[in-house]
């Protein structure tokens, strides 16, 4: 029985054997995604990121490594779209680049986060008991870290990590200390779905555990991991920048948005659009990730308000009549 | 009586003739939701007048708009719903009202009492907080110690014992039954004329239901307020309404007094919903009346009478425009306002036959029944079965301060085709009997036979396995018993592939299964949500059915389910065991699905089994106290019968497990100790009754002082 009175539900309740009335999920889940305005214009706003990442380099006759010795430090202009730095070199080119580096940490990054904590999270709660006692305290053990220690100390060259190029080695560090708030929720809601009556059920069949764990609790967190992936983007391009400005993570000749804002913050007075344009970019990045994250959490909430499409077509002729 | 009247024509004459002292006059109420699918026409055109210090009941199965009636009443609807119509509170007009301006009424003209006790107090607050706060906002001027003075009055009126000092307790300290005690005390707090009880005691225990009717039925007395009583339990309000208003897909489709709805209903549907009602004081075994299908698609327009799918008397007439509600003509002794929405209400007399117009099945024969008890074998058998969990208090370092017996000693058996229920309260341990046998583990205390097969060799897979395949498990919530992401060939298709069976036989097995429990075979690639509640829990007794077991655990196989829904299922139950053979076990709280369904009965006090035998028996001729307290506590749908009756009003709730008494477990609450003299109650207070016959008795129990005179403070009669 459920707590709350919820008129909703209970028609839905009461007519779902009606063929024609039943929609799948996924179209649900589509449909009410498309209806925010916002996290549609997030996806756009990231893919043609994306595509200016991957393609922008055709926008420009420059690259990166090239020096234009008659347009040092200019301001925009038909030659350099985006100006050039003080040292000569096309912001445009730059911009492409760092935003491909940017995107690319995000979604490896995200990405793999959200597997590691998956199947961390499950791990501990199907075993449980000393299992679980252990794995927990790794884990509080790693989110006591200080994170920013070790990303300057790997990222310094030391420890003899200095073939690796940059980017990777941000990649590799960043995930590192990424996946544990995900693992924890993931847990706790393995938890929960282990007390589910079809788990039960399903153990009462005599079916074994690891079935029982792939068939039966990993598809159901799978709402919770989209989720996760996109949220995990945004916390990993927000780091990005954050470790690149301080000069603790993308070093050059890697060029990032973060260290191309780190590098115009002394002079943005004389020359402010070197400072602008990346931090736009970053802006416009995150920015449609989260867009998109608030549309994805609303389409996949049950309980969520989003009413269809049947949006007050009906004028209220009849509200009161005395 | 003109039949052929526009909503408009309607909507008139109900004004011209609703009386002028209705406290609350609902006309024309529609609500309509926006939703996935389109609009949902939730609430069709309803139509009451409620009298003060009357009793109105609204009856309905879930989703036939009951509750939306109420929020709307209450002006507690999202914004996103779209209501029409007019709700009157003593001639003004609530619809339209902000929501400022309706917090004027709410609390204050009508109050609302909510199906669920635990989540509608809020935790950080007192109970006394919160009792006064709703006496603050209506009466800003009233001094502290008036507000204080009114709170312990108001706990006194609805039985909370010594009220000063719960005042500052926490909804935590309180037991579900006591906390809707106190929704009931708030809800009174301001003298409301109307007072809405939306489910009160759906979430509650049979003996705490009793006792939050009997609070309901003295808050009502005390305060003249009219009450309408929301209800799919028809029990319930027998014996407390004075009218009934029965809903189907957001219209009501009969109205009148209890004893025009009660003993000459003119809707077949009013008639299905009384005949889907196994009765807990008669013996008889005939089956229930069935009501088929499912309610109407409301985001649809509705197109001739609501209920004609599932009408077995549904004519052409039946499909072209929808019946409106008018009334019954005249049979002698009828009252005026009997109305029934059914263009063939002439038709049903007053001894129509439930069972012959629905086509109830006969009842199902099993091949064991001709067979004596003692010579079929047993299936399962429980020898002295204990779960004890250790209560541990500390942060850091545990100990012990004592042990909760959830399961005490337990010893039964089951022989085939039979069906044992274990019923009690909820935390009497029936659930982790359950629980127990299907956790089959070496390790338990006391021994688990299953088809011979012990829990104490039960160390390998194999064995495990053996047993796996003679018992099977049905669930309470068919919703959550069913992962939502398998359609129901991949559900019924796991136990199979678990027993390693060929593709090709789990095809077959699986339409014959389908066609076993009555759901059609090509339905097998959808998915669990795509079916409504019954048919849920028939594709969870299908998968039970998968593996051919000997036994099958039924939890609660029907409590969530709707009445007419509920009915198909338990003739299926019936059905399947006469033709399989099966023996079931089941745990249930509802006492006359027990009486309907099972040969035999076992009832469970705080761990511990106070009384069993034959069903028949043990309810007919109940010996322990409990069971005879338990027994009175269930309404019965027959308003004169439950006017008249005893009822025997347990005190107080189940003991917490930590001061267990030490003799008889029931002595705190027992209605024959306490009529007892001292001498005698000694005997109670230091020695365990043993569960034994007597010498020509049918059944088993635990008291020293059977058929004991009961307390006549624990005695009720409404006259």
């Amino acid at each position: 029985m459920t707590n709350i009175i919820d008129p909703i539900a209970e028609i839905d309740e009461a007519r779902v054997a009606d063929q024609d009335v039943v929609i799948g999920k996924s179209r649900i889940i589509f449909r009410r995604f498309m209806r925010n305005r916002t996290a549609v214009a997030g996806l756009f706003i990231f893919l043609a990121l994306f595509l200016f990442s991957v393609f922008g380099g055709f926008l420009t006759s420059w690259d990166k490594d090239t020096i234009d010795p008659l347009n040092i430090g200019m301001p925009p202009s038909p030659d350099h779209l985006l100006g050039t730095t003080q040292a000569g070199i096309d912001l445009m080119a730059l911009i492409v680049d760092g935003t491909r580096t940017s995107i690319l940490i995000g979604l490896i990054v995200g990405g793999v986060s959200v597997l590691i904590s998956a199947v961390y999270g499950c791990t501990m709660a199907f075993f449980g008991g000393k299992v679980d006692a252990t794995m927990l305290f790794i884990l509080e053990a790693l989110i006591m870290m200080p994170a920013i220690l070790v990303v300057a100390v790997a990222t310094s060259g030391s420890g003899g990590l200095k073939d690796l190029p940059s980017w990777l080695l941000l990649i590799v560090v960043l995930l590192f200390f990424s996946w544990m708030g995900t693992a924890r929720l993931v847990r706790s809601l393995s938890m929960s779905l282990m007390q589910r009556d079809y788990v039960k059920a399903a153990k009462y069949m005599g079916v074994p555990s690891r079935r029982i764990v792939w068939r039966h609790l990993v598809p159901n967190i799978g709402s919770l991991l989209v989720l996760d992936f996109t949220r995990g983007i945004t916390g990993a391009v927000l780091a990005e920048v954050a470790f690149s400005f301080i000069g603790i993570g993308i070093k050059l000749p890697d060029v990032s948005l973060g260290v191309l804002i780190g590098q115009a913050t002394g002079q943005v007075s004389s020359f402010p659009w070197m400072f602008w344009v990346p931090l736009t970019v970053m802006f416009l990045l995150t920015g449609s990730l989260a867009m998109m994250n608030d549309g994805l959490r609303d389409a996949f909430d049950p309980s969520s308000s989003s009413i269809g499409r049947a949006k007050r077509t009906k004028p209220q002729t009849a509200k009161v009549t005395n | 009586m003109s039949t052929n009247t526009t909503p408009a024509e309607r909507l008139r004459d109900a004004g011209l003739y609703a009386p002028g002292d209705a406290v609350l006059s609902v006309r024309d109420l529609n609500v309509r939701f926006n939703s996935e699918n389109g609009v949902v026409h939730a609430v069709r055109g309803v139509d009451f007048d409620l009298m003060p210090g009357k009793t109105l009941g609204i009856v309905g199965e879930s989703g036939s708009g009951k509750s939306v009636t109420s929020m709307a009443v209450m002006g507690l609807l999202p914004e996103t719903a779209d209501i029409s119509g007019s709700v009157r509170f003593k001639g003004k007009e609530l619809l339209g009202l902000s929501d400022k301006a309706m917090c004027k009424h709410r609390g204050n003209d009508i109050a609302m009492v909510f199906q669920d006790p635990l989540s509608s107090l809020t935790p950080v607050y007192t109970v006394g907080n919160q009792i006064i706060e709703a006496l603050t906002v209506h009466n800003p001027t009233m001094s502290k110690q008036a507000k204080e003075a009114r709170a312990v009055d108001l706990l006194r009126m609805v039985g909370i014992p010594s009220p000063k000092d719960r005042l500052k307790a926490f909804p935590h300290e309180f037991s579900g039954g006591m906390r809707q005690r106190v929704m009931i005390a708030i809800a009174i707090a301001n003298d409301p004329r109307v007072l809405i009880a939306d489910e009160p005691t759906t979430a509650l225990d049979v003996t705490i239901q009793a006792q939050v009717l009997e609070v309901l039925h003295t808050a009502q007395e005390e305060t003249g307020a009219a009450v309408v009583m929301i209800t799919h339990d028809l029990g319930v309000v027998a014996g407390m309404a004075d009218d009934i208003m029965v809903m189907y897909a957001g219209k009501p489709v009969e109205t009148g007094t209890v004893e025009d709805i009660y003993y000459n209903p003119r809707m077949p549907y009013t008639l299905g919903l009384l005949g889907a009602v196994p009765r807990v004081d008669t013996a008889t075994k005939q089956s229930l009346v069935p009501i088929e299908g499912t309610p109407p698609n409301l985001a649809l327009p509705v197109t001739g009478c609501s209920f004609a799918a599932r009408c077995p008397l549904v004519s052409d007439a039946c499909l072209h425009g929808e019946p409106e509600l008018i009334a019954v003509p005249g049979v002698e002794g009828q009252t005026l306002g009997h109305r029934a929405a059914c263009i063939k209400s002439n038709e049903l007399s007053n001894d129509a036959d439930a069972h012959k117009i629905f086509h109830a099945p006969p009842k199902p024969v099993s091949k064991f029944d001709g067979v004596a008890r003692v010579e079929r074998e047993k299936v399962l058998e429980l020898k002295d079965v204990k779960k004890h969990f250790p209560l541990l208090k500390g942060a850091l370092i545990k100990r012990r301060i004592g042990t909760v017996k959830a399961v005490d000693g337990l010893s039964f058996d089951i022989r085939e085709g039979e069906c044992v229920s274990i019923v009690g309260e909820s935390g009497c341990g029936k659930t982790t009997t359950l629980l127990e046998i299907m956790e089959f583990h070496p390790d338990q205390v006391g021994e688990v036979v299953i088809g011979g097969v012990s829990n104490k060799v039960a160390t390998d897979h194999k064995t495990t396995m053996t047993m796996r395949k003679e018992m099977q498990m049905v669930f309470q919530d068919p919703t959550g018993a069913l992962d939502p992401r398998f359609t129901v060939y991949e559900v019924l298709a796991e136990p199979l592939e678990n027993l390693g069976m060929p593709k090709a036989a789990i095809k077959k097995r699986i339409m014959e299964l389908m066609k076993l429990v009555g759901l059609q075979p090509d339905h097998v690639n959808r998915f669990p949500n795509q079916f409504s509640g019954g048919q849920r829990q028939r594709i969870g007794i299908a998968r039970a059915l998968a593996v051919n077991p000997k036994l099958v655990v039924l939890d609660e196989p029907v409590s969530a389910l709707d009445v007419s829904v509920q009915a198909g299922v338990i003739n299926l139950l019936d059905k399947l065991r006469a033709e399989l053979g099966l023996s079931y076990l089941m745990v249930a709280h509802d006492l006359s699905v027990v009486r309907h369904i099972s040969d035999r009965v076992a009832v469970m006090y705080l761990g511990k089994i106070v009384e069993t035998g034959d069903v028949d028996d043990v309810f007919d001729n109940p010996r322990h106290p409990y069971t005879r307290a338990l027994l009175s506590a269930i309404p019965v749908p027959d308003p004169n019968l439950e006017r008249t009756r005893e009822r025997i009003i347990l005190q107080g709730d189940l003991p917490s497990p930590l001061d267990a008494p030490k003799g008889c477990n029931f002595a705190t609450r027992c209605p024959v100790f306490a009529a007892l003299p001292a001498a005698k109650q000694e005997k109670c207070l230091t020695l365990e009754p043993p569960l034994a016959s007597e010498k020509d008795g049918a059944q088993d129990f635990a008291c020293f002082f059977p058929d004991g005179e009961i307390d006549a403070d624990m005695l009720v009669v409404h006259a």
